[in-house]
Parts: structure tokens; sequence; C-alpha cells
């Protein structure tokens, strides 16, 4: 029942996109919309997949936390078929070029890159060898929000509220390391 | 007694569409239509009819490059108005607060004429004409505009600038009770008023404009209203919205976004795909209502009318 919710959930933002898209057809931006709503759900949903630890005694979701995390590359990788396709139409050349060129974009790649090892290396077997490595979703975390804050022309109250409350997290996780420490 | 006798033909009362329901058959077959296909042809279709009753006479543009127009939906749908949102798609719903009632204008500085002006009397002295250009947005998306207002320089010459007059500053109202960005001191996105400029002969250029309305109608709040400014060959934001007050000065004024981000604005900002924006090329741009993306032009297309302007600048360095 909770992996229902799950899915449901997590799959709101693309059926919610298709159906501005091709159904009521009234995005009038639909590159940059698709950028926005791709890249958005990536980014929740990987900050919830660090936070499922934190309340684990309150909601354990520590069974699907795999999952939600692959759910989370699901959005970034459409967020980089976007670029790719839409926003570049296949121009490798554009694509390179940009991605060595320009902070805004190789900062999002290595973002991606990284949840994509994660996403590979994370069948079990594979798990065991590599989980160390996964603790780079910190490292992806902070790339995705410099990205996120490049991407904008101008921060306004909103933006300043959700990196207050990322401000928040990363407080509380950082307390959850020390403690691990301690405890161990 | 007065038997009426059916004839053949007649069909009973109660099979016979309700009037209302009559008259509204024409949206009602397209509504079905669209939700079944949802094509962009029957899209279209409906966005024409949903242009306004042209309210304003103007002598009209022969649109001479054949420009595609964009519709009156997606120009009045997707606005950059950072005094409302930085949400483009929520500022039509947002802009309502924005009072332009006995709007005035005041053009100041270098001037013979200075002036307080009531725009109702501005456009009584001046004519109104269309004009369908390009508009190209920095961030990347562009659109083509049928704007209705008077050419910058009519208006120039019944001020009569001084000849020490080398800038125009333009600056936008300040008013918190029409702006919510006004209002949040600190948090405010930007630093208001909003102002911009353009050099003394870029706006004796023919192509610069004053629009006080689009597709014949006066102009909706979402883009600018009562009157903004349209400058086709540079990016959107040096085309300032909801006009105060024109300076005429001696020195290069600090525009908006070049105070924001000197690093990345500059005071020219003309559409140039050969220099890119630090963060995005400027090669390509996304038509609003499209999904397919096409090449930008040097000065926007306007290349033949505008180039001899900046001669000699190095406009890799003037951006």
């Amino acid at each position: 029942m909770k992996r229902f919710f799950i899915y449901l959930i997590a799959f709101l933002p693309i059926v919610y996109l298709l159906f501005r898209l091709f159904i009521l057809d009234d995005v009038s931006d639909p590159i940059k919309y698709i950028y926005t709503i791709t890249g958005v759900s990536a980014t929740v949903i990987l900050f919830i997949s660090i936070l499922i630890s934190l309340i684990k005694d309150k909601i354990n979701l520590m069974k699907y936390r795999k999952e939600i995390g692959l759910l989370g590359f699901f959005y970034a990788f459409l967020h980089l078929l976007n670029f790719m396709v839409l926003d570049a139409l296949f121009d490798f050349e554009f694509i390179i070029k940009e991605s060595l060129d320009k902070p805004f974009i190789y900062l999002g790649m290595m973002a991606f890159f990284i949840v994509l090892f994660m996403a590979i290396t994370s069948s079990k077997t594979l798990f065991r060898k590599y989980n160390k490595y996964h603790k780079l979703i910190y490292l992806s975390l902070i790339l995705i929000t410099v990205h996120w804050i490049m991407g904008q022309k101008a921060l306004s109250i909103m933006q300043y509220i959700y990196i207050i409350l990322i401000i928040i997290i990363t407080y509380y996780k950082l307390q959850q390391q020390k403690n691990n420490v301690y405890f161990k | 007694m007065n038997i009426i006798k059916k004839k053949s033909w007649q069909i009973s009362e109660n099979l016979v569409t309700p009037k209302e329901l009559f008259e509204k058959r024409r949206s009602f077959i397209k509504l079905g239509a669209a939700s079944l296909v949802a094509s962009g042809a029957i899209m279209e279709l409906l966005a024409k009819e949903n242009l306004p009753n042209i309210t304003l006479d103007f002598i009209k543009d022969e649109n001479k490059n054949a420009l595609k127009l964009n519709t009156y939906e997606q120009i009045t749908s997707h606005n950059n108005f950072y005094e409302f949102t930085t949400n483009q798609s929520a500022v039509k719903d947002m802009a309502h607060t924005l009072k332009t009632e006995n709007w005035k204008i005041t053009i100041d500085g270098l001037v013979e004429n200075p002036m307080e002006i009531d725009l109702d009397d501005l456009k009584k002295m001046l004519t109104l004409e269309e004009r369908i250009y390009r508009f190209r947005c920095v961030e990347g998306w562009s659109m083509v505009v049928p704007w209705n207002g008077f050419t910058l320089s009519s208006l120039i010459k019944k001020v009569k600038p001084l000849s020490n007059a080398k800038y125009l500053r333009f600056e936008t109202l300040v008013d918190s009770s029409s702006f919510p960005d006004q209002k949040r001191g600190v948090f405010a996105t930007l630093d208001y008023p909003y102002v911009e400029g353009l050099r003394i002969d870029e706006a004796y250029n023919d192509l610069s404009f004053l629009a006080i309305g689009l597709y014949g109608d006066l102009m909706p709040k979402q883009n600018g209203a009562p009157i903004r400014l349209v400058v086709p060959w540079k990016y959107g934001f040096k085309s300032i919205k909801s006009i105060v007050r024109i300076s005429f000065i001696e020195n290069e004024p600090l525009n908006t976004w070049q105070i924001q981000n000197p690093k990345e604005y500059g005071f020219y900002a003309n559409v140039n795909p050969n220099v890119d924006h630090p963060r995005w090329s400027q090669k390509k741009e996304r038509v609003l209502g499209s999904f397919l993306k096409q090449n930008s032009l040097m000065f926007n297309g306007y290349e033949k009318e505008v180039a001899s302007l900046y001669s000699g600048m190095d406009l890799t360095k003037f951006i």
C-alpha cells in the first residue's frame, strides 16, 4: 500500500506535465516548462530520499529508499533528455561545447552523473561493493542546488524560502552524522 | 373542437434543442473536438477567436517580412514583470492590481519643453501606428507581436532635447499598492524603480517605439500598461514597462539589470547570437507555443536598420 502511494505521488508530476503539454496545450514555453517540472521533481525526490533515514522512527520508508532514489533519477534523466533532444536537437558538438564551457551546464551534468552512477550501482550485488560511494549524493545535491540557483535570472521570495528549507535539512543531516559518529 | 394535426415533418417539442444550447453549439463542438484531438490546428482556431476588439485607430503595418504573429493568448500569458512575480505564467492573474487610471508621464532633464503630461493628452498629440516586431528575451524565448503606439522620435521632437542630451533614462512606476514585489523591502527581487536607458541616436531610430496597445486594443496590464518602450533589436528587458518618467541626461544611465548583475548584463543588450550569455547560449531561440527552436538573428533581424549605430564598437565588450 505504501509503495502504491509512493509511485502514485511520484508519477503525478509527469502525468501533470503531459496533460498540460498535450491535452490542455496551454504551455507557452514548452522546453522551459519541461526543464522546470522535471528539474523540480528530481530535486524534491532526491532531497526526500536523504530525509528517509531522518524520519524513520516516525514513518519508516527505509525499505523504499532505493526505489525513491531511482524515481529521482528518472526525472533527472528526463531533464537531461530535454536538453539533448528538444533544446540541443542532438547537436552533439553543441552539447559537448556547452558542457565544457558553461558552469551552469557542467555543474548540472556532474550532478547527473553522480545520480547515474548511483542508479547503476543500486542492484544488490553492486551496492555491496559501491555503497560507500553513495555518500556522493550529498555532493550531487549541493551541485543541484547551485545549478538551480544559476538557472534563475534573479532570486524571488519563494526561492529564498526554498534555500532556507535546504539549509534546515542540511543542519539536521549534519546533526545525524555527528550522532552516528558518537554512538557507534 | 380544434384539433391540431401534426404534419409528417413536425417533430415533438421535447426533441427540439433549447435555444441557449443551440447558440452554444459552435463552442460545444469545438470543445469536444479539442478534447478529442487537442491538435495544434484546432487550438489555433480557438486562439484566433480570442482576439480582443479593435478599439484603437492606427496606421496598419504591412508586415513586409511576413512575420508569423504569436496569438493574443500567448503574448498576454507569458510575461516577465518582476514587480509582480518572477513566474511568467502567473503575471496575467496578478496584474489587475496595477492602477493605470489618470496616468501621467514626466519628461524632464535636458530638454527645451519639459512636461508632466496626461497619457490621454499625449495620445492625442501623436499618430498611432501598428508595428509588427520580433521580440527576443535574453532568457532565450521569443515571439512576434503587433504593437500599437507611436515612434519614440515623434515624442522626442515635441520636447526638443538640448545639445548636451546624450542619453534617455526611463523609469517604471513605483507604487506598492500596484506592485506586490515593491512591498517586500530587502526580499524584493529587484531594486526599484526599474530603470532602462537608450543612447539618443538609438532613441531617434525609427524602430524605437512607445506602445500603448497590442492587437489593436489597449495594452493589457501584464504587458506593461498603459505605456511601454519597444526596442525590437535589443533583448526584452530593455523594453521597459509602465513608464512614468523619461529623463534626458548627459551620461550613460545604469539600467536595472546592469545594477543587478554587471558581469552578465550591460547597457546595450543588443540581440547577438554570436555572444553567449555566460550561463546559456544565445544562438537559438524558443518561439512561444512551439517545441522547435529557430536560429536567432543578429540584432534580432534588424541589422539593416541599426547596425550602423554600433560601427567600430566591439560587441563582445559592449554587451
